[in-house]
């Protein structure tokens, strides 16, 4: 269970000093943008002359843009692949690195590099490694003697452009996911080990339960982070005039609001966004009372 | 006899570690190695698909080298903001998380759900609104926007300090209590060292974010090279139309770098860091 | 205490002094913002040119360069903070769109004071920025389209250099003979390099070469789908021919087959030529192959507009003026992307003698046969949507005239919704 403890006496007072930071974050960043945006969301404003009331109007032609639901469609399906995906991994590379292995520390770096390689250059390496007649997993594939795959073409395309997003977001929850390994006392697996418990009976009986406040963390933050993907798949799927083949929400958010004079349209776009993220974290944090075990 | 069969267990257990180690380096440094290799090619090589350049040169650092003054000036901008940045994010986190995580108190929840609330507008939304706000106040231009924020909390950092101070057991502040530490004492004696790997991960998840800020600098600061942070300076080399994926990679190692080896250095001390030592 | 009073009051008459002599002139003085898009090296040519203009004038130019792709970012984040820079470089397709929404100023009046001011200047670079009540830009360096091809591949190929005479079926038939496969049966080569996504570098010149529109007269409608036959060559060189690459062929060659050595030729701008100066093959310019209704070429440029609203008008203007003179251009020409908007320069050894020896003035006598690019306001909407539904074109077995009729209507519906 999330706190316990009651405040008692001073404590009262000092535990809204240590949260008043937060708590004028709050107020000037969070409740501001979202206002910002929520009222934004009803005008139409192209950021140059004040906005205009537009009613419910951006929000009816969101609902009416097939461009816009399509990018809904495939921002959902993205998300519905790279959390689990981003999530099982990075545990697993987390565990790898958790063993005490001599050198993991330089693993570690290399694991890490690609969250902090730029998406532009990273974009590059990746076309390359997807290319259709000289890419270099077409090129294993044919020495495996299987058929080549147009990877960057319709179809496989958006199996590419997620595995590349896993890819780029591994090393931040690899480092994640061991700080929460690192939190698991060693008396619990000693005292197991006494008990002549196997590896698989102390994952699942210790360190699973032991790190889940920490995936629940990973799952909410993927799930934020991949329904508001962009950078990675505009780096794969661009076209000449800053296009995309693979519009997702944000992208169209983008376009919008900084190209074509539509913040209006944008944040209407954004505001249904947040809806499904709202929508999606209130059924996390039911699931959370079942599934993730704190203490 | 049982000691050699746990020794050879444990052996070969280290040997699949390994394996799994350098396939997974395989997959996640091979991209960055290529990234290597290709600034380090000529330009007539770029398509030539080698994994090592066959006629290695350094020109395309060349044109980097001539700007030194200039990045170099950049490379403090960016350390000195992610610098505050990781100081503000830690401090301010991680005493928010404490206290999510250790109390119950009226309002509690309610606060935590607008915290969380900041995770549901895309930042690129968000971004207008803010700048108005620092341009109203007439700090646009300075630094501080980009950095002043940082001590004010965030969702992120403090979701994760409080997930992982919801595993510590509770009897440790109750201890505390009864030795009268008060609140802040708590805090800073027992907990925030208590904390040292989720706030590592933090620091570095700071740190990094902060470096690779594009948009925020570019808007914030002057777009002129010697008040600009590194990646918006770099930005300013790859033209992403030139065609020239050389010089665009050797911009990319080179502000990759500094970060890495910030986090080389750090990691070992930071992650490994003792963990959970005060706990019975 | 008192050290720190004589400093204030020191101060205080130097600021009088100096405000004093401002006025006096009654020459525009202060210091302004001007941002441009660009590389680094265009960010120190234009910072040479603000110290020069200051030395000149004694008005400080703050000089802001931002990547292309994050340029229209802060220029939109200033206009939303009530803040825009004075001066700002204009792409001439978007002018519509910030002249129309009232963001710019005028520079009639300025210009109305200088006397001779745009004798000179090329007069189809002036056009995209002249509304109804005068000008609100104005030209700061343009672009012509022309061909370029890998003399290695047509030596290899024994097959004659494109020159003036050719036509767009020579190109065509040259494209196909230029278009190889390997054992494989995989094409390792293609003829041409032709962007179907924007207009500017292929598509407006193919239709145009055959008599057609891309827009009404007036700009309302897209007018693209009113003649066939310039499509019907381009999907049959896509189609049936084989010789322009798809985008996915091109993603793998960062989208420049050419650079990589891939393709034989490709249709483009001056702006290309810096980029392609280090490639290791032989190339050369031709101009844009004729058709059935002359030859034409895409002229295109990039201006400055001043900021409706912004502090220093004035001063904004000297510095307008300063870029567009010739000391200004000559300067700009070093660069070596673009053609200068003074003919005295561009027609100059600044322009025509340059390190990276080509026929530059190819691409001004294109000029004489160009017509204006396209602008009209929400061009960038209109783009995107023409792009995506021309992608069809490259769809086996696709039927051209459902391609550009679908891509007319998408376009024109793009258009319907601009803006709001």
């Amino acid at each position: 269970m999330q706190g316990r403890l009651r405040p008692l006496g001073s404590e009262r007072a000092w535990l809204w000093i240590m949260l008043a930071p937060t708590l004028a974050g709050i107020a000037f960043g969070t409740a501001g943008s979202l206002l910002a945006s929520g009222v934004l969301s009803l005008t139409a404003w192209d950021l140059i002359n004040p906005p205009s009331w537009a009613g419910l109007g951006n929000y009816a032609r969101c609902l009416g843009d097939p461009k816009f639901l399509a990018a809904v469609r495939v921002t959902l399906r993205f998300a519905a692949l790279y959390v689990p995906l981003c999530v099982a991994l990075s545990l697993a590379l987390a565990l790898l690195l958790n063993r005490g292995l001599r050198g993991q520390g330089f693993f570690r770096a290399m694991f890490f590099a690609p969250s902090i390689t730029s998406a532009v250059a990273i974009g590059l390496v990746f076309t390359w490694i997807y290319a259709k007649d000289e890419g270099l997993l077409n090129r294993l594939l044919q020495v495996l003697g299987l058929r080549p795959v147009n990877w960057l073409g319709e179809g496989a395309i958006f199996y590419a452009v997620t595995i590349a997003n896993v890819w780029g977001a591994l090393g931040e929850g690899m480092i994640v996911l061991l700080a929460g390994l690192k939190a698991v006392p060693a008396t619990y697996y000693e005292a197991a080990t006494i008990d002549g418990a196997g590896g698989a009976r102390k994952f699942f009986r210790i360190t699973l339960p032991l790190i889940s406040p920490t995936i629940f963390f990973q799952v909410i933050i993927a799930t934020v982070n991949g329904l508001q993907a962009f950078e990675y798949i505009y780096m794969l799927t661009r076209r000449s005039q800053g296009e995309s083949t693979m519009a997702t929400v944000v992208y169209l958010i983008y376009r919008n609001g900084f190209r074509w004079f539509s913040m209006g349209l944008a944040s209407a776009q954004a505001m249904i966004l947040a809806a499904v993220i709202v929508l999606l974290m209130l059924a996390y944090f039911r699931l959370e009372k079942r599934l993730v075990v704190y203490d | 006899m049982i000691d050699q069969a746990s020794r050879a267990r444990r052996a070969a257990g280290a040997a699949a570690g390994y394996i799994a180690l350098i396939f997974v380096l395989a997959l996640t440094a091979g991209p960055f190695i290529w990234m290597l290799s290709t600034s380090l090619k000529p330009l007539a090589d770029q398509y030539d698909g080698r994994l090592l350049p066959v006629r290695p040169t350094l020109a395309n650092y060349a044109r980097l080298v001539k700007a030194a003054p200039f990045l170099l000036r950049q490379v403090w901008n960016s350390f000195e903001l992610s610098f505050l940045n990781t100081l503000g994010q830690v401090l301010t986190c991680a005493a928010a998380g404490f206290v999510f995580a250790v109390f119950r108190f009226r309002g509690r929840d309610l606060v935590f759900s607008l915290l969380l609330a900041s995770f549901v507008i895309p930042p690129q939304v968000a971004l207008i609104p803010n700048f108005i706000v620092f341009s109203k106040l007439g700090l646009v231009g300075t630094k501080l926007p980009l950095w002043a924020t940082a001590f004010l909390g965030g969702a992120y950092g403090t979701f994760l300090l409080r997930q992982f101070y919801s595993s510590v057991p509770v009897e440790l502040a109750e201890a505390a209590r009864v030795d009268g530490v008060s609140l802040p004492l708590m805090f800073w004696r027992i907990y925030l060292p208590l904390a040292k790997p989720a706030a590592s991960a933090l620091a570095i998840m700071t740190f990094t974010g902060t470096w690779n800020d594009l948009l925020r600098p570019l808007i914030y600061l002057p777009s002129q090279q010697k008040l600009t942070t590194l990646t918006v300076g770099l930005s300013l080399y790859q033209y992403t139309y030139s065609g020239q994926w050389t010089f665009l990679m050797a911009c990319a190692v080179l502000a990759v770098l500094p970060i890495l080896a910030v986090f080389f250095l750090a990691q070992r001390q930071i992650i490994e860091g003792a963990a959970l030592t005060g706990i019975k | 205490m008192r050290r720190r009073m004589g400093y204030a009051v020191l101060a205080a008459s130097a600021l009088c002094l100096a405000t004093l002599a401002s006025c006096g002139g009654k020459k525009p003085a202060g210091s302004i913002k001007a941002l441009n898009w660009g590389t680094e090296q265009e960010a120190a040519v234009w910072n040479e040119l603000a110290a020069a203009f200051t030395k000149k004038t004694g008005i400080k130019v703050e000089i802001e360069t931002a990547e292309w792709s994050v340029y229209w970012d802060k220029i939109n984040t200033l206009y939303a903070a009530g803040t825009p820079p004075e001066v700002f470089a204009m792409d001439a397709p978007l002018f519509m769109d910030w002249y129309s929404r009232g963001a710019l100023a005028s520079l009639q009046g300025y210009i109305d004071r200088e006397k001779g001011f745009l004798e000179g200047v090329y007069p189809q670079t002036l056009a995209a920025y002249r509304t109804p009540e005068g000008f609100y830009g104005l030209p700061r360096d343009f672009q012509t389209v022309a061909l370029f091809y890998n003399k290695d591949m047509f030596d290899a190929a024994g097959l004659g250099y494109p020159d003036e005479s050719w036509t767009l079926e020579e190109l065509r038939a040259a494209a196909r003979k230029l278009t190889s496969k390997g054992p494989d049966g995989k094409i390792k080569q293609w003829g041409l390099q032709a962007d179907l996504w924007d207009i500017e570098t292929f598509m407006s010149e193919v239709v145009w070469a055959y008599g057609g529109e891309i827009m009404s007269a007036d700009m309302s409608k897209t007018a693209i789908a009113d003649k066939m036959e310039p499509w019907k060559l381009i999907a049959a060189m896509v189609q049936e021919d084989k010789s322009i690459p798809d985008q996915d062929s091109l993603s793998q060659y960062g989208s420049d087959a050419f650079l990589a050595g891939k393709a034989a030729m490709i249709t483009t701008g001056h702006w290309m030529v810096p980029s392609y100066a280090p490639v290791s093959f032989k190339w050369a310019v031709a101009p844009f192959p004729k058709g059935p209704a002359g030859r034409v070429t895409s002229i295109n440029s990039a201006g400055f507009v001043m900021a409706k609203g912004c502090k220093n008008p004035d001063a904004g203007w000297e510095w307008i003026k300063y870029v567009m003179s010739k000391e200004g251009q000559t300067k700009l020409a070093e660069l070596g992307f673009a053609i200068p908007t003074r003919r005295d320069v561009a027609e100059g050894p600044a322009f025509l003698e340059q390190a990276i020896k080509i026929d530059h003035k190819l691409f001004l006598d294109a000029v004489e046969y160009a017509r204006v690019k396209p602008v009209f306001k929400g061009y960038d909407r209109w783009s995107s949507a023409f792009g995506e539904s021309m992608a069809g074109i490259y769809k086996p077995g696709a039927k051209v005239e459902a391609v550009v009729s679908a891509a007319a209507q998408a376009a024109d519906a793009a258009l319907a919704g601009a803006g709001k």
